[in-house]
Order: structure tokens, then C-alpha cells, then sequence
């Protein structure tokens, strides 16, 4: 029964989201903030593979997320590759660094791994920055400008660039969910609540890791490939950035509700539009205004609800001490 | 008694006027948007309010004085967003500005990265873009809706290293070594692969070049090196706070090896006033400066009481570009904006305080006027010292 109305809500929830940018101007500014809104919930999902499910709070996904953007935009411009090929070579680019960082810093708990996964982040900012003949160096890579084509994943109008936000954000849904809902899902859960009782029941700890890690990657990177078409333009600094990409993907699965199936959606929705909101009202005010602001209400709402807005609005919902949001 | 006939007559009137607003507008002497993108927090906040100030004296100026008077008196109204230090962020400011404030064109965003995602929105928009950011491939990608009125990021560089050769000869020194430091971020790697080429195509030998962490502790193995170096000048690109302290470690262990800085925080207010004496004699390269146009220098300090930083004279050009270009066309569509600042050499007003006098566009939006100068620490004011037809102070160099 619950599970019914969980897939009707979810029906619903993508209806309103299809006819939405139908309501607003096709190459507006309200349907560029829903698109980053999608884009990020989609990568805040594929961090809550890692971060919500199996509780391995890493701030590296700036690692993947750069990556990919580098994989494909490399691909298009010295081979004339389509993004959409260049997307499969992301995540696979994607999944082998998640791998590689899995390999050793799986042993690592708690805030060792974090750190561990912010180096590993850096390095590739470092070395994008450095590599200049590969990368472009700090300067960094422009998509051509070329006609619009579905093949290039280069679209006239705003609107577009809209749905392919949302089918990604749908596709790494779906995997979440299943994950979370399957043997897998129950194993990573096990290795949060107890490592070691997990090892004594006979989960494969380090084998179960690396595979969400992997699944996380791959996701991640392919995402990048869709930011970089999106945003026509990026450098070492803005892909691979700490506070911009790792820090806030982790912050919006948080705020929103960390290993819930709806926690990215509301944790995007409700941060991304914020730092525009701060940035419009305030920006041509005092210096800094803006960010203060922003800073003052995330704070706000992490004393308010530790668990997240999801259970926040869960709970004014259902109205029940125990609700069907977080935790489960 | 109003009947249904005049009832629709006003009806359609009010109608056809509402749709017309907005040409209307601009033409009978109401507000031209022109948006505005600039990093107003973050590490390039501080030059993004010197550019934001330079903006508003240009604007004050020219409403007050009648705005655009082909135009009945239309006056430029900025519509101001923070670019953040994020492209991303830039481009979606960039955004909103074309859709919610139906900016004519857009100023920005200063940092090369920003202009450069920013850029991407206006030329799929057709909305010029009129900026001074350096990078060489803003106007090396083919967009039609870019301008920009500085000089490129290579030619900054090699105006470093043929202003040391000049001014060296000029002492009666031949220059053979130099030395390069600079920060490893964007700005430094960029800037000294600029130099690294200067100096290879003018034959120089590098015999120190190295990159230190931005916001260094210890700069004394930096001096240590570079006095063993026997390097004959020293080409350091770095922001303010490292600036002070390798200058000032310099000068304390008597390496008086001649100083060109990268621009950065060669060329702020506070560099002059946080090393007093041992400024003195540090050189660097910039795109304008204040003592070029000494009245237009004075009306910002009486305004602001700071010195016309260069960020501020290149933004107050860009008002005096636009409103030559509004004047011009009398209409604010942007094909008109577009080509009219192709085909126009503009001069006078703000444009007074940029090197050359004059602006003139090719069709790649490259100001092909734009001379790269240097810039001489003297009496803890900054004075213009090459090349030789801008000279207003001759260059010492001494070693």
C-alpha cells in the first residue's frame, strides 16, 4: 500500500515537473534556476549512494564530477566524439577513479575518510590546472560553438537543456531506489549501524563499499558531461572545486534528508533557488550581504531539523511521530 | 455612458501600449538597462567593487548631464548582480539579467573564467558584452557579441619583457637573466606561461622559475634562491599579500634586484602604502592608468577618496563606448549595438584615460588600440613610464 502511493506520488511529482517549464519563458532565467535545481539534486543522488546509504560522508565527488566534464568536452573537441558517447566514456573514466580512491580509503571512518576524499579532489584540480597541454590549463575548455543538434547535446532553447536535466535526475532515481530497496541497499545499510556485526553475518564490507562507490562515480561523472554542455564554459577551479561541487552536493543531500529517496529533490530545491534569491535581493547591497545571508538560514535550518526538510515536511504531512521519510 | 465601441477602442489602446512599452520607453526618455555581472564577494571582490565604482561615476555623469540625448534624454540604468567567484553562478547572473531586466548589453565580469561562461549566454542571446578581462581566447572563439577593450593576456606579458629591455639598454645594461615567480593558482600559472614565452622569443635565459603556495608564510627561501640566481630582474605574479612580503624581504636583505610585477598587487593603492620606501622603484605592467587622465582621476578620488584604479578607468570607458554607441544608433536593439561598435572609433570623455586615447574594434571585438604599459612606483603614486609616447615620468632602473 505504501508502496503504491510512494509510485503515485512519484507520477505526480514527474507530471508536474514536465508541464512545469511549459508556464515560464522557454529561454528564461526561471527555467535555467530549475535546471541547475534538477542537475544538482541528480548529483546530490548519485553522493547519497555513498553519503546516505552506506554513511561514507565523502567531499570528493568534485573528483568524478570534473572528470566527466573533462572526458567528454576532450572527446568532442579533438575527436568531434557526441557527448552522448562522450557521456558513456565519463562514467566509465567516472567509475575507475571512484575505484581507484575506494581501494584505500575504504578502511578509513568518519572524518579520515572525508579528508581523504577532499585531497583526492584537489589533486585533480591541481593537476588539471597544471597540465596545460591536456586540460587548457586554468584558462579552460569552451564547448565549440556549433548549430543546435540533439547529437551534440546542444539545444537552442533553455527548455531543453530543462528535460535532459530531469531525465537525469529521474535516472539516478531510479538507481538510487533500487539500490536502496535492494540486497545491496540492506547490506550498506548493515555497515552503517555496525561494521563489524555486518563482517560476523558475512556482508563482504569492503566489496559492498566499493561497489556503491563505483555505482556513486560513474553517476557523478556522467552528470559532468551534462554541466558542461549546459554551461558552455568551465575551468579546473569550477569542476573540481571543494566548496562549489563536493561541499554543496553533501550539503543539499543533508539539509534536504540524507539517505532518503527524496532528500536531494528538496534540499536542491529549496538551497538553489535560495543563493539566487540572496544573490538577487541582496548582491547590489553590501558586499558579502548575500552569502551571510544564505549562511544565516542554512544554519537556521539545520538547528531547526538535523534530519533534514524532508522529514520537516514529513512530519507536518503525516502528522505522526513516526514518519515514512528519514531513516528508513 | 461609455458604449461598447469606445469601451473596446481603450481596450485596445491600453493593449497595443502595454506591447509598446518597451521601445517606447527607451525612446521618450526613459531608463536603458544595461546589466551588470561583476565578482562583488569572494577573493575578487575588492576588484569588482573598483570596477563597480568606476561604472557608477560614468553613469552619474552622463544622466546628470543630460543622458542620451538622441535618444530625448534616455538615461543608462545598471542593473548590478553578483558574479560570486563561480562560472556557473556568472552565467546564470548573466541570465537573468537578459530575461527579468531586458538589459541592452552587459558589463563583466572582470575574472576571466567568469566573462568567459558569461560570454557563452550572451552570444546564444545576441546581447552584447563589453568587457576588460584579459584571457586571449574571449575574442579568439569567433562570437560576434564580444568586446574588449584591453589588451590580451599574452601581449601583457611581452610588454613586461620588452619594457625591461628598453629600459635596461636605456641605463647602458644588456638584459640576459631573468627570473620568474608567481603564484600556483589560475592567475599565476596563466600569466607566467605568458612571461615564460616573452622571454623565450627575446631569447632571455630563465634562470629562476618557480611557483609558490598563494598566501606563502616564509618567503625566504624564495629571496635565498633568487639572490643566488644572479638574475638581472624578477617578474613576480602574485596577489597583494604575497606581493608585500616578497618585496618587503627583498629590500630588508638588500637584494635590489629590479621588481616588474604581473599587475595583480602591483598595482593597488595599498601596495604603495603598506611598503612606503621600498615601493619605491617597483615596476609592472598594467592596461591604464590614472596619470593618463589626470581630471577624470580627480572627480573619482573627490567622489570615492581613492586613487582611479585601472579597473575603474577601463569600466568608466565602457559607459563613454556605450553611450557614443546609444547616441549613435538611437534605438537600444542590440544588431544595432553590435554594429555600430564595430564600425565606430571611439574617443574623448572616460575613454581619455586609456593608453592610445582611442577604441576601435575589429570584428573579433579586440580593441586593436590597446597598448599594454608599464607602470613605475614613484613617491608612493603610480606613474606611467612606457612605452616611450606615454611616458609622463622617464623609468630608473637600478642594479
Amino acid at each position: 500500500m505504501k508502496r503504491a502511493r510512494n509510485l503515485l506520488v512519484a507520477g505526480a511529482g514527474l507530471a508536474l515537473a514536465l508541464i512545469l517549464p511549459m508556464a515560464v519563458d522557454a529561454n528564461g532565467y526561471a527555467v535555467r534556476v530549475l535546471t541547475l535545481v534538477l542537475l544538482f539534486a541528480a548529483m546530490a543522488q548519485a553522493w547519497n549512494i555513498v553519503g546516505g546509504l552506506a554513511s561514507q560522508m565523502s567531499l570528493g565527488h568534485a573528483a568524478f564530477f570534473g572528470l566527466g566534464a573533462y572526458t567528454s568536452t576532450l572527446l568532442l573537441i579533438h575527436f568531434g566524439l557526441s557527448p552522448w558517447i562522450g557521456m558513456i566514456a565519463s562514467a566509465l573514466v567516472g567509475g575507475a577513479a571512484a575505484f581507484a580512491l575506494s581501494l584505500p580509503t575504504m578502511r578509513l571512518k568518519g572524518h579520515y575518510f572525508a579528508l581523504a576524499t577532499l585531497a583526492f579532489a584537489e589533486v585533480f584540480r591541481v593537476a588539471a590546472n597544471a597540465w596545460s597541454s591536456l586540460t587548457g590549463g586554468p584558462v579552460g575548455l569552451s564547448i565549440p560553438y556549433g548549430e543546435p543538434s540533439f547529437l551534440m547535446m546542444q539545444f537552442q532553447d533553455t527548455r531543453s537543456y530543462y528535460y535532459l536535466a530531469l531525465s537525469a535526475f529521474a535516472v539516478v532515481t531510479v538507481v538510487f531506489a533500487a539500490i536502496k530497496f535492494s540486497s545491496l541497499g540492506y547490506r550498506l545499510r548493515a555497515i552503517r549501524e555496525n561494521q563489524a556485526a555486518a563482517e560476523v553475518v558475512g556482508v563482504q564490507t569492503t566489496k559492498v563499499k566499493i561497489q556503491a562507490a563505483v555505482i556513486s562515480g560513474c553517476l557523478t561523472a556522467a552528470l559532468g558531461t551534462i554541466y558542461a554542455q549546459l554551461n558552455f564554459f568551465f575551468d579546473p577551479d569550477s569542476v573540481f572545486a571543494a566548496l562549489q561541487i563536493s561541499i554543496r552536493v553533501a550539503l543539499i543531500t543533508i539539509v534536504g534528508g540524507i539517505g532518503t529517496v527524496v532528500g536531494p529533490l528538496v534540499g536542491a530545491v529549496f538551497i538553489i533557488p535560495l543563493e539566487e534569491l540572496t544573490n538577487v535581493l541582496f548582491a547590489d547591497k553590501a558586499a558579502g550581504l548575500s552569502q551571510l545571508v544564505y549562511g544565516l538560514l542554512l544554519i537556521v535550518i539545520v538547528l531547526i531539523q538535523p534530519r533534514g526538510l524532508a522529514a520537516l515536511v514529513g512530519s507536518a504531512l503525516a502528522r505522526r511521530p513516526k514518519t515514512s521519510g528519514a531513516g528508513t | 455612458m461609455i458604449d461598447r465601441r469606445t469601451l473596446l477602442k481603450t481596450g485596445a489602446a491600453a493593449l497595443t501600449a502595454t506591447l509598446a512599452s518597451r521601445t517606447a520607453f527607451a525612446q521618450n526618455g526613459g531608463d536603458i538597462n544595461v546589466g551588470v555581472v561583476l565578482p562583488l564577494t569572494g577573493a575578487s571582490a575588492q576588484f569588482g567593487i573598483n570596477s563597480r565604482n568606476g561604472l557608477e561615476l560614468a553613469v552619474d555623469r552622463l544622466n546628470s548631464s543630460g543622458g542620451i540625448k538622441s535618444m530625448g534624454g534616455a538615461r543608462i540604468k545598471l542593473i548590478v548582480a553578483d558574479a560570486t567567484s563561480a562560472p556557473t553562478a556568472a552565467a546564470t547572473a548573466a541570465q537573468r539579467l537578459i530575461s527579468q531586466n531586458e538589459v541592452v548589453a552587459v558589463i563583466g565580469a572582470y575574472v576571466s573564467s567568469l566573462t568567459l561562461a558569461v560570454s557563452e549566454v550572451l552570444e546564444r542571446r545576441g546581447i552584447p558584452l563589453l568587457t576588460i578581462s584579459y584571457a586571449d581566447q574571449l575574442t579568439e572563439r569567433g562570437f560576434k557579441n564580444v568586446f574588449r577593450i584591453n589588451p590580451k593576456a599574452s601581449a601583457l606579458g611581452r610588454a613586461q619583457v620588452d619594457a625591461c629591455i628598453d629600459i635596461s639598454a636605456d641605463s647602458g645594461r644588456k638584459l640576459e637573466r631573468v627570473a620568474i615567480v608567481y603564484e600556483d593558482t589560475a592567475y599565476g600559472t596563466s600569466q607566467s606561461a605568458g612571461l615564460r614565452a616573452a622571454c623565450k622569443e627575446k631569447n632571455l635565459s630563465i634562470v629562476m622559475d618557480e611557483a609558490y603556495p598563494q598566501g606563502i608564510t616564509d618567503v625566504t627561501p624564495l629571496i635565498n634562491k633568487l639572490r643566488a640566481a644572479d638574475a638581472q630582474v624578477l617578474f613576480p605574479v602574485s596577489y597583494l599579500n604575497d606581493t608585500l612580503q616578497i618585496v618587503r624581504s627583498m629590500r630588508q636583505q638588500q637584494v635590489q634586484v629590479p621588481v616588474v610585477g604581473g599587475a595583480g598587487g602591483f598595482i593597488l593603492p595599498e601596495f604603495g602604502q603598506s611598503l612606503g620606501e621600498f615601493a619605491e622603484g617597483v615596476l609592472s605592467v598594467n592596461s591604464s592608468n590614472y596619470d593618463l587622465d589626470p581630471e577624470s582621476a580627480k572627480l573619482y578620488r573627490d567622489r570615492y577618496n581613492y586613487p582611479m584604479v585601472h579597473d575603474a578607468i577601463e569600466h568608466a570607458a565602457l559607459i563613454e563606448i556605450l553611450a557614443q554607441t546609444l547616441e549613435k544608433t538611437k534605438s537600444s536593439a542590440a544588431s544595432d549595438l553590435r554594429a555600430a561598435m564595430t564600425e565606430t572609433r571611439f574617443e574623448g570623455g572616460w575613454i581619455n584615460g586609456m593608453p592610445g586615447g582611442a577604441i576601435d574594434f575589429d570584428e573579433t571585438g579586440h580593441n586593436t588600440l590597446a597598448v599594454p604599459i608599464i607602470i613605475q612606483w614613484k613617491g608612493g603614486e603610480q606613474a606611467t613610464v612606457w612605452p616611450k609616447q606615454f611616458e609622463k615620468v622617464s623609468p630608473t632602473w637600478t642594479n
